[in-house]
């Protein structure tokens, strides 16, 4: 089985769920409190996952204080992890701390337009063929949503980029929070590295679905997301 | 920084009574002159004069916050003339109630009242617990800083209950002034505006819950005139435990040990604050009495709480609310006595008082206690969770509370005494005013009209843009969540949350009805609790399962009236609860909400909140109240009665809600109830809704905000009594009705079990609403939904 290490800061507050949906999607999980973080940890994952939450209050900047704590407890070990093909995934809090580590393209995740925190459930598209978190996903689908700081902003023409060039794999059906190409989700050139807003974790199976009659799938798409990684690293 | 205790002696042996209540009004101890007399006498008795400290300590235990000592007073109440003693309306009507109850129900309610809060049998090794608390004096004066430190707080009550349960939900609960009310019309200085009022505490709920990662499922808005000097702020947290941690006991030898945030000056005497009227100077004087929230220290102290309680080391387990150390260093010494060490504890900043560093009510502090020998095993936890601890007392079983600070002895006092609050005698009187016919008749142009009417009222709008800002799906757990339908935007009547290693699924609900507490308390009592048993009953949860929790507010105690109104409530309250079997697991209450304006003081309607947890025993029992399908039958359980009094219909007639108030029957209600269990468990029920605030009318928009059918119902089908008018039939509430889908297959058990049917849901998507065949209502569900989803929008 494939071992995920999830990396808990003080805030952070999706490991249970997200644990549990690493599990059902094949993974064995493991949740690292951020005081025992240490290069050698990493040896034993596959994944790394930075989950939702509100890392350190989120009062400086989102995710600004858990970057800076993992850079000075990792230094350059979390590259060097995906260079020899580790995989790392945020979610939300996640995200946000992953845009500030370099290890996805360049973008900030700011304040949503309305000035709100945003709970709710977005269409979602997808745009990209090789992300292996997407793989098992159809073109179109649905997840829930919930951030204050979750508008994707770039360097001038950058947003349109990533959705032309893939990077930008992941994009919102519709405008939720303001983002810039409507991008919900970034991935790296090596497509192991992605991170997103939406929260997959909350959707496993149909029964968190807000409408009962919801069929769509076997199981909640969120599922499909865990258990592509997973087939990726059985492969 | 001094290495020395600070503190004072106060000379009260030789003070006369008047000079003695002069002495707590100067100290703002909130003591009444036979509370001080009380105090003493035991000061006679100890041969000395007590320091400041023992004087705070004293106060904030004897608070009505911590003591609630008008529940347990003995009251002259006379009724419609007729006089009666209450010898405790605690223990008569609350805690008799339970008792009774868990005589005929043995193995459901596991504790009730000994502890943080109730805990109810979940599954043959877990246990569900929910507890609610008030924050209405702080959130008046800060609203940001009072709700934020409100949901904070009844937090940490769960982390403190039992040895520390999980935190898996949260509801949330206001009473504000109208979002319109005019500035001018505010008569008092410094008083902040409804609007204000709102924001602040809707974002200092959002801001605590979702950073502490529970989601926030349920809650409810009331508006009202007289809610805008006195806000009411009504915090709940749900929590899980496995049964064997829920025994806790203080020993002689164990250490006590606090852990979390450091001691600072905010919340200084918050518990005798909250035991006072406001007034415009409360303002300006008691900011100091409103602490400071910082959710992050808090998830710190969960996840360490939870992480030591899973290792075995915790023995006992309490939050640090109101009264600060030594309320909660107190209770847990109240039996057996100990020694406490202010100067151990860690501050915000240099230089506090004595009695500051023992009353200060800072946020985000658990008091545990643990044997000695495993006290490396717990620092090894708080430094993996980054929580501070330390050593804050040692039981000793000598049966008195030593405070030492520095070197000094500052508190000294028989922990038999310091708990032995004198008991209180008041008065109160109630008279039922009689139902008036209305002086208008009422005959509007159009139902459909008066149908925009209501949905459009801030009793009934959508609190969407509300909810949207509360995350209420973290965990992963939210099965029957506060918005559904096919868009996710329909009303529920409650939520359903799923619990980890368990089978069985946990239902949440609430109600309150202030408008009816106005003119009759005691229906009030009676509805509140059938509203909320009601929502749980619908959503699937087994009608024998149900626990509920009363949290009351109201004016000022000392007005014969207005405690009068508190005692029918109560009343009212009971009986329906002993009728439905539904124990009162835990509660609190909250007086003083009144405030000196220019034109004399307003005082809030006696306001119960009755909130309730059902145990739902399998997912697929779970129904929301969104209707699903076109072509199945809508069907109606309950019947309707004469009375529009309290409704919000009622707000617009001239004088219809003089008349009497709507009548109903417990026993005859609580059957159904059960019946449409067994119809629910069958599968047969594809959507419920309960009739509340709007009546029927209402209730059927609602059911069709799912977007998914339209509506067809005809009226003289409806079971109702001979003398319900046309505004009865559609708009009045009458407690203990529920509205059902059910497919055309399932139609003969569904009126087996007592269902009426009164029309269909229909592919057209129109809300029709026929009497005799001709039209009352005929409007497009589109229109009436944008008209209710957007009346909170300009406002919020």
């Amino acid at each position: 089985m494939p071992h995920a290490l999830l990396i808990k800061f003080p805030g952070t507050n999706c490991d249970v769920e997200t644990s549990r949906a690493l599990e059902a999607a094949g993974f064995t999980a493991e949740v690292l409190p951020v005081s025992e973080l240490a290069p050698e940890v990493l040896g034993k994952a596959q994944l790394v996952v930075f989950s939702g939450g509100f890392s350190y209050g989120d009062y400086v900047m989102s995710g600004r204080i858990s970057q800076l704590i993992t850079k000075h407890k990792l230094g350059d070990r979390l590259k060097q992890f995906v260079a020899d093909g580790g995989y790392v995934l945020g979610i939300c809090n996640g995200f946000q701390i992953l845009t500030q580590l370099d290890l996805l393209p360049r973008g900030s995740l700011i304040h949503n337009t309305t000035g709100r925190f945003i709970c709710r459930w977005v269409p979602l598209k997808k745009n990209s063929s090789t992300s292996p978190y997407l793989k098992l996903l159809p073109d179109n689908f649905e997840l829930p949503v919930a951030h204050a700081e979750g508008r994707f902003v770039g360097e001038t023409g950058d947003a349109d980029k990533y959705v032309k060039d893939g990077h930008g794999a992941l994009l919102y059906g519709k405008n939720v929070n303001g983002s810039s190409a409507q991008i919900a989700g970034l991935q790296d050139d090596t497509g192991r590295v992605f991170g997103l807003m939406p929260h997959p974790e909350r959707f496993i199976g149909k029964d968190t679905h807000y409408d009962p009659d919801w069929n769509g799938a076997e199981r909640g798409w969120g599922y499909y997301l865990f258990k592509g990684v997973a087939e990726a690293l059985a492969a | 920084m001094s290495a020395t205790a600070v503190f004072r002696t106060i000379p009260v042996r030789e003070l006369l009574a008047d000079q003695l209540l002069d002495l707590s009004k100067k100290m703002k101890l909130s003591l009444s002159k036979a509370d001080m007399l009380v105090v003493q006498q035991i000061f006679n008795d100890e041969g000395r004069d007590p320091t400041d400290v023992e004087l705070e300590v004293i106060a904030q235990t004897w608070s009505e916050h911590c003591k609630h000592r008008i529940f347990n007073a003995k009251i002259y109440h006379t009724l419609n003339g007729e006089q009666e003693v209450v010898d405790s309306l605690f223990k008569t009507y609350i805690r008799a109630t339970t008792e009774k109850i868990m005589a005929d129900k043995p193995d459901f309610v596991l504790s009730a009242f000994v502890d943080n809060a109730g805990f109810v049998k979940l599954d043959d090794d877990k246990a569900v617990c929910l507890k609610v608390e008030t924050h209405n004096h702080p959130s008046a004066i800060e609203p940001y800083a009072g709700a934020n430190t409100g949901l904070g707080g009844v937090i940490r009550d769960i982390l403190g209950a039992g040895k520390g349960s999980k935190p898996v939900a949260s509801i949330d609960v206001f009473c504000f002034g109208p979002p319109d009310t005019k500035q001018e019309d505010l008569k008092a200085k410094d008083v902040i505006h409804p609007l204000g009022i709102m924001r602040g505490v809707v974002r200092g709920v959002r801001d605590y819950g979702n950073r502490m990662g529970i989601p926030t499922v349920n809650g409810a808005i009331q508006f009202d005139d007289t809610f805008i000097y006195n806000p009411l702020v009504f915090c709940g947290t749900a929590g899980i435990i496995p049964i064997k941690d829920i025994a806790k006991e203080v020993k002689p030898g164990q250490l006590l040990i606090a852990a979390g945030g450091r001691t600072g000056k905010d919340g200084l005497k918050g518990a005798t604050f909250s035991s006072a009227e406001l007034t415009t100077d409360s303002h300006e004087e008691d900011q100091t009495a409103v602490q400071i929230g910082n959710p992050i220290e808090e998830k710190k102290v969960a996840d360490f709480v939870l992480a030591a309680r899973e290792a075995g080391l915790i023995e006992f387990i309490t939050d640090c609310g109101a009264g600060g150390f030594s309320s909660a260093a107190g209770e847990m010494l109240s039996e057996v006595g100990g020694e406490v060490y202010l100067h151990h504890c860690p501050l915000k900043e240099p230089g506090l008082e004595s009695w500051q560093v023992f009353i200060s009510e800072s946020q985000e502090r658990m008091v545990m206690s643990i044997e000695e020998h495993n006290l490396p095993a717990l620092q090894a936890i708080a430094d993996k969770w980054q929580s501070e601890i330390f050593v804050l007392a040692k039981a000793d079983g000598n049966k008195r509370l030593r405070v030492f600070h520095y070197d000094s002895i500052v508190c000294d006092l028989p922990v038999d005494k310091l708990h032995g609050a004198p008991r209180r005698e008041m008065r109160a009187h109630w008279r039922q005013p009689a139902a008036l016919a209305p002086k208008v008749a009422v005959r509007p142009e159009s139902w459909t009209q008066v149908l925009k009417t209501l949905l459009a009222d801030f009793a009934i709008v959508s609190r969407e843009p509300i909810i949207r800002e509360y995350d209420h799906e973290v965990q992963g757990n939210t099965v029957l969540k506060p918005l559904a339908g096919a868009a996710g935007d329909a009303p529920q009547d409650g939520s359903v949350i799923k619990v980890d290693g368990s089978k069985q699924l946990v239902a949440l609900a609430c109600a309150l009805l202030p408008e009816w507490g106005k003119n009759d308390p005691h229906a009030m009592g009676r509805a509140c609790v059938d509203e909320c048993v009601r929502q749980l009953v619908a959503m699937g949860a087994n009608p024998q399962r149900i626990a509920i929790l009363d949290n009351f507010c109201m004016g000022n105690p000392d007005a014969e009236k207005e405690l009068g109104a508190l005692v029918e409530c109560t009343k009212g309250m009971a009986e329906s609860a002993i009728a439905y079997g539904a124990p009162f697991v835990s509660g609190k209450d909250s007086f003083y909400n009144y405030f000196i304006t220019e034109d004399g003081p307003v005082s809030i309607p006696v306001t119960l909140l009755v909130s309730g947890f059902g145990i739902i025993e399998d997912a697929k029992h779970v129904v929301g109240a969104s209707l699903r399908r076109a072509g199945s039958k809508l069907c109606l359980i309950g019947g309707t009665t004469a009375g529009l009094r309290g409704s919000v219909f009622a707000k617009y007639t001239k004088g219809a809600g003089l008349d009497g108030a709507p009548t109903w029957k417990e026993a005859a209600t609580w059957a159904s109830y059960e019946k449409y269990h067994e119809l629910a468990k069958s599968g047969a029920v594809l959507a419920c809704h309960d009739l509340s605030e709007g009546g029927l009318g209402v209730a059927l928009a609602e059911f069709a905000f799912s977007g998914k059918a339209g509506v067809k119902v005809e009226l003289e089908n409806l079971p109702a009594t001979k003398d319900c008018t046309v505004a009865e039939l559609l708009f009045g509430e009458t407690p203990g009705r529920l509205l059902l889908e059910v497919a055309p297959e399932h139609l003969t058990a569904a009126k087996a079990a007592g269902a009426v049917v009164i029309g269909e849901a229909t592919n057209e998507k129109y809300l029709n609403i026929t009497l005799r065949g001709s039209t009352l209502i005929d409007a497009a569900v589109s229109d009436l939904k944008s008209i209710w989803q957007g009346g909170l929008v300009p406002y919020y």
